[in-house]
């Protein structure tokens, strides 16, 4: 029994005292932080975006200072020797273009003979439950989860002690989040893990501990799950975590808006093209003024191009009619957000990349500032107006990035999975703004992998299949009812 | 966007590519030493051979590949041809001065670049850029930091495409129209490329730390997945080449044609 109690104490790694500063930064990211988990604990880390978790992350696994330069200074810390570090975008953390010469990779680091190496990366791609056909398969034809699966994979190569994941299914739909946390489950049990995450509904039974820290890096509070959600739940909704009852809180005060059946956009027979490929078709569909459209469906089905043909953006056939007056404004009078935000800043400030989108408004000089510092307020930018685009955090560019849209007030606003990968905070802070822009007459086209967007705020689903619209159908308050309305609204491919 | 080719593996393709490279580059400096019409003549008739039939792709690939340089053998044929100095005028309008010397050089030069050209596409065409990183590391003991972020910057050329294509559609969103000035042309430069560069840098610097997680060390021994040596095809070709330069000498001294034997330059 002592021998077990000795086990259990051993750390895995800690740290003490921790001082962080980030150069150009008035304030300390951390300061005498100090934190320890033993061997073989699970335990999740949240807090507010940019609190500095994947910060912290990083220093327990030695990556900050060795690989990353950050000024930081300790007064003892333990690393693990051996670690496997899952980051959070499946795209940028591949260096070979094959998913074996991937896992080959990490095994030619630790310098495992060749012959040894078809037999582990088929053992470990196994381990992941990553069944391919041909292990000699291209990662750019994987889908987000399968990519996450492969990157644990790899790390197991590693034989770590310690694993960290830094919000591996951030970029993922509700199916890969489940796979990678399935697959971490099987393979994690006797490891140490540290997790950071927002979304924790799925990772609250496998975790021992949850690690709360605030803005200011000190930590707020740490216990096990259920004491946590007990007592902290104040702090899980101030910080903007997806604890397990966060929806049911919100809408508790949100309601729904009036309907009125007048035609906004109307298709028939569309098809979008990309490469002279057909990647989209859709029959026949209507969507009314003020209806609030979900567009779901697998990933790859073609959701985002059935979005890019509705706004022009593709090569399309058959008829697409717009309740529109003339022709020559055809963006004042659609909106669309693409899901990277990046791609379209254009200006070198907050301020002026709001402007922009004005410039051609008949307003006076005046009215347009007053307009701008308007949705700089409803969007809280106003505290970086004066910063460009890319030094803003991905929550604020995201809004930032809505912002510069929907300030011309178009009738249509076209959104590419505007929701996604952002915490409990941001997303509410958005759907209310998308309610209110609702509420006030716009229709709404969204992509979504969202049930919750879905269920509680759209009054349309269209659900896409391998490059086909398959069902139209209106939601109402039961599924009783959607059945039966569906039928009208419903369009049927062949 | 999807660029894959797909080809029959041909004996080509397994030629040890450190070797093959080699090879082609002596060829290639070579024929720059050499001005002998003839023996060019006859060189790419047997490289357009290797080309057709032993890179293992189908004809249209092929000869949609030859286009850029046809069109740059025309271009360099006409401007040599038509403006060159010479005694022996064939045929003269306006600018337009045409004599024989500058008419074979001028064929000489289009020769040339298409002869660079078909050496490039046979390389290009039967080599994996990862199996010649392998094989450089191997063979030449290319330092693995310089070769692995070659074969990562490769997996990040697909992506930058990809970002263009998105950066054109939010350009066309938000109205954006530049003008045909010089000023307009210098705007939709920075427009494309801050972004693409702010995302590409962004992109690195998370591959490599990603890399180093994974216990990538730039330089310590490591082992290697492929093992590229040397082997029979290497012979071959080598063999190959040295055949058709001898038949190329033995054509150009014995079946010579044309009026000129070497341009001099």
């Amino acid at each position: 029994m002592k021998k077990l109690g000795d086990f259990m104490a051993e750390t895995a790694v800690s740290v003490e005292d921790l001082k962080v500063k980030f150069p150009n930064e008035k304030s300390f990211l951390f300061k005498d932080f100090s934190l320890s988990v033993t061997r073989g604990e699970k335990v999740l880390l949240v807090g507010p975006s940019g609190a500095g978790k994947s910060t912290l992350l990083k220093i327990l696994a030695g990556i900050i200072p060795n690989s990353v330069e950050v000024p930081m200074k300790c007064t003892d810390c333990k690393l693990p020797n051996r670690y496997g570090y899952v980051f959070q975008d499946p795209d940028s953390q591949f260096c070979m273009p094959y998913v074996d010469e991937e896992i080959a990779f990490v095994l030619e680091n630790t310098q495992i003979p060749p012959d040894d190496m078809p037999t582990l990366i088929k053992k470990y791609l196994d381990d992941v439950c990553l069944s391919l056909p041909d292990i000699h398969t291209k990662i750019d034809r994987l889908s987000g989860g399968m990519k996450q699966r492969l990157a644990i994979a790899s790390v197991l190569a590693l034989q770590p002690d310690v694993l960290f994941l830094d919000e591996p299914t951030a970029m993922l739909d509700e199916e890969g989040t489940k796979q990678v946390w399935d697959t971490v489950m099987n393979i994690a049990s006797d490891k140490t893990v540290i997790i950071v995450e927002h979304k924790i509904e799925q990772v609250f039974d496998f975790v021992d501990r949850i690690i709360m820290i605030n803005s200011e890096g000190s930590l707020v509070a740490s216990g096990e799950p259920e004491v946590m959600v007990h007592q902290c739940k104040y702090l899980f909704s101030q910080y903007g975590v997806w604890y397990p009852s966060v929806w049911q809180e919100k809408l508790k005060n949100d309601k729904q808006c009036v309907e009125v059946l007048l035609p906004e956009v109307t298709i028939q027979q569309l098809k979008g093209y990309k490469n002279k490929k057909e990647l989209i078709r859709v029959e026949e569909v209507t969507v009314n003024r003020g209806d609030w459209v979900v567009i779901t469906g697998d990933n790859g089905s073609g959701k985002s191009t059935l979005l890019q043909a509705l706004a022009k953006l593709i090569k399309t056939k058959g008829e697409i009619s717009y309740s529109m007056n003339n022709d020559s404004n055809y963006y004042g009078y659609m909106g669309y957000v693409f899901q990277n935000p990046e791609l379209q800043f254009i200006t070198d400030t907050v301020y002026e990349e709001l402007a922009f989108s004005l410039r051609n408004s008949q307003l006076s000089n005046d009215e347009c500032d007053r307009r701008i510092m308007e949705q700089l307020n409803i969007f809280q930018l106003d505290h970086v107006k004066e910063k460009h685009p890319f030094q803003l955090s991905v929550g604020q560019m995201k809004r930032l990035s809505i912002a510069a849209i929907a300030i011309t007030r178009p009738q249509i606003l076209l959104l590419d999975e505007p929701t996604f990968g952002q915490d409990a905070a941001n997303t509410f802070r958005m759907l209310d703004y998308f309610a209110s822009l609702h509420r006030s007459g716009m229709t709404i086209l969204m992509v979504t992998h969202d049930k919750n967007i879905r269920e509680h705020y759209a009054n349309t689903e269209w659900k896409i299949r391998d490059g086909m619209l398959t069902d139209a159908r209106r939601l109402y308050e039961t599924d009783y009812h959607s059945d039966r309305m569906g039928v009208r609204q419903s369009v049927m491919g062949t | 966007m999807s660029w894959e080719l797909s080809s029959k593996q041909t004996w080509l393709h397994h030629v040890n590519p450190s070797i093959k490279l080699i090879l082609l580059v002596v060829v290639f400096v070579g024929l720059l030493l050499i001005d002998y019409i003839h023996f060019h003549l006859y060189f790419v008739i047997g490289l357009s051979f290797i080309y057709f039939f032993m890179t293992g792709y189908s004809y249209k690939w092929l000869l949609l590949f030859t286009l850029p340089f046809i069109v740059i053998f025309i271009s360099s044929f006409t401007s040599m041809a038509f403006f060159g100095e010479g005694d022996k005028t064939l045929y003269q309008f306006g600018l337009f001065h045409i004599t024989e010397e500058s008419l074979y050089r001028g064929l000489h030069l289009g020769i040339r670049s298409i002869i660079f050209g078909l050496l490039g596409l046979i390389f290009a065409l039967t080599t994996k850029p990862v199996s010649l990183f392998y094989s450089t590391m191997q063979q030449y003991k290319l330092k693995p930091k310089i070769a692995y972020s070659f074969m990562a910057a490769i997996r990040l050329l697909p992506m930058i495409a990809e970002e263009v294509n998105t950066l054109r559609q939010a350009m066309k969103v938000r109205g954006v129209t530049f003008s045909h000035t010089i000023s307009g042309i210098y705007e939709r430069i920075r427009y494309y490329a801050v972004p693409i560069l702010a995302q590409s840098i962004r992109r690195a610097h998370r591959m490599s730390i990603a890399m180093e997680a994974k216990q990538f060390n730039g330089n310590r021994g490591r082992t290697y997945y492929y093992q590229i040596k040397y082997g029979r095809e290497d012979l071959f070709f080598c063999i190959l080449l040295i055949c058709g330069i001898t038949v190329c000498y033995y054509l150009q001294t014995n079946f010579s044609f044309l009026p000129v034997e070497r341009v001099l330059h």
